[in-house]
């Protein structure tokens, strides 16, 4: 429990001072987000590639919130979701090298958005949640990748009951074992969704947007523990 | 330490994440009738500073209506999609006429 307790303090510390930026400003680190100014988003359905198959589900539901929040237009994803099926287009594993030009033509996107799951590891004992993930933004009209991060997110869905002493610790192991049974997974996903696409320069309907490319940008490849 | 200061969201967006899996996941009638309260109140009680729906969210309530058969309500919150958010007229467009057909 102590080197848990440690590497959460880390972890805590670590966000406290939304301290993981890089020296470089967000009109620099996504210069052609700045140059192109997209407006509507494409959320491709996420690859993959970890072992756990749910990985994907939990991922789809929670990426278009925080790119709305951060002022742009998200092609409703049920809708999309639909249409890329009956266009047997729903591998989005066939299309990230390729041309995205039908993606602005049959959906107006600007931009496709690519999500890589590489690994989804969950702790045997305790409720730890360790994510490997690569975000690819790309635009549909020159195939460039204008926003790309990679990281490595640990996050502890662990609830406390509040109840101390050596009972108190078996009681939390408990709550904690329910807590990630049920859907709680999909705060991972949420939570590795907000931090990565956070960094995102404002879009239009955002009061910041052409103001944020002084802020310095988050670091492309980090590692994070989010609690 | 600008990217710290915390601004008041654009939207409110209730239990939107989780409902949406739920959906994704069951589709069965408590699903859909628990994400179509949600929609609701995105839309009719929306608290963000923008004080309109968010991006998509009258479209992909139109969808789930389309798939329980409520075509005329289904429509028109396609339409209202469009008014709120010009840009997603190419998409929804195509998706009205391949209603039509």
């Amino acid at each position: 429990m102590k080197i848990r307790s440690i590497i959460l303090l880390v972890g805590i510390l670590f966000l406290a001072g939304c301290s993981t930026t890089s020296k470089i400003p967000k009109s620099e680190a996504y210069k052609g987000i700045y140059d192109e100014m997209p407006v509507t988003i494409l959320i491709m359905p996420p690859i993959n590639r970890s072992t756990a198959v749910e990985a994907k589900e939990y991922f789809f539901v929670t990426l278009n919130v925080p790119l709305i929040n951060k002022g742009y237009y998200v092609l409703p994803p049920f809708i999309t979701m639909d249409i890329l099926k009956r266009e047997s287009a729903y591998d989005a594993e066939l299309f990230i090298n390729g041309s995205l030009s039908k993606f602005g033509e049959i959906f107006g996107a600007d931009i496709a958005l690519f999500t890589i799951i590489e690994s989804w590891d969950k702790s045997a004992i305790g409720s730890f949640v360790k994510v490997g993930v690569e975000y690819l933004a790309k635009s549909t009209k020159t195939n460039e990748v204008l926003y790309s991060r990679k990281g490595t997110i640990s996050y502890d869905a662990s609830i406390s009951t509040g109840v101390g002493g050596v009972f108190g610790a078996l009681a939390d192991l408990a709550a904690s074992a329910i807590n990630t049974a049920a859907t709680e997974y999909v705060d991972v996903a949420r939570a590795c969704n907000n931090y990565t696409l956070g960094d995102f320069p404002s879009g239009k309907y955002s009061p910041t947007f052409k103001l944020d490319g002084v802020e310095m940008a988050g670091k492309n490849d980090f590692k994070v523990t989010i609690k | 330490m600008a990217s710290c200061t915390v601004q008041k969201p654009l939207y409110s967006w209730e239990k939107y994440e989780k409902a949406s899996y739920a959906y994704l996941k069951n589709s069965d009638d408590e699903s859909t009738q628990n994400l179509i309260e949600n929609y609701e109140k995105i839309i009719d009680q929306q608290s963000g500073t923008r004080n309109v729906p968010p991006p998509g969210i009258c479209a992909d309530y139109a969808f789930v209506l389309l798939e329980m058969g409520k075509t005329d309500k289904g429509k028109e919150l396609l339409q209202r999609e469009i008014e709120l958010y010009p840009e997603s007229r190419i998409f929804i467009e195509r998706i009205l006429k391949m209603l039509d057909r």
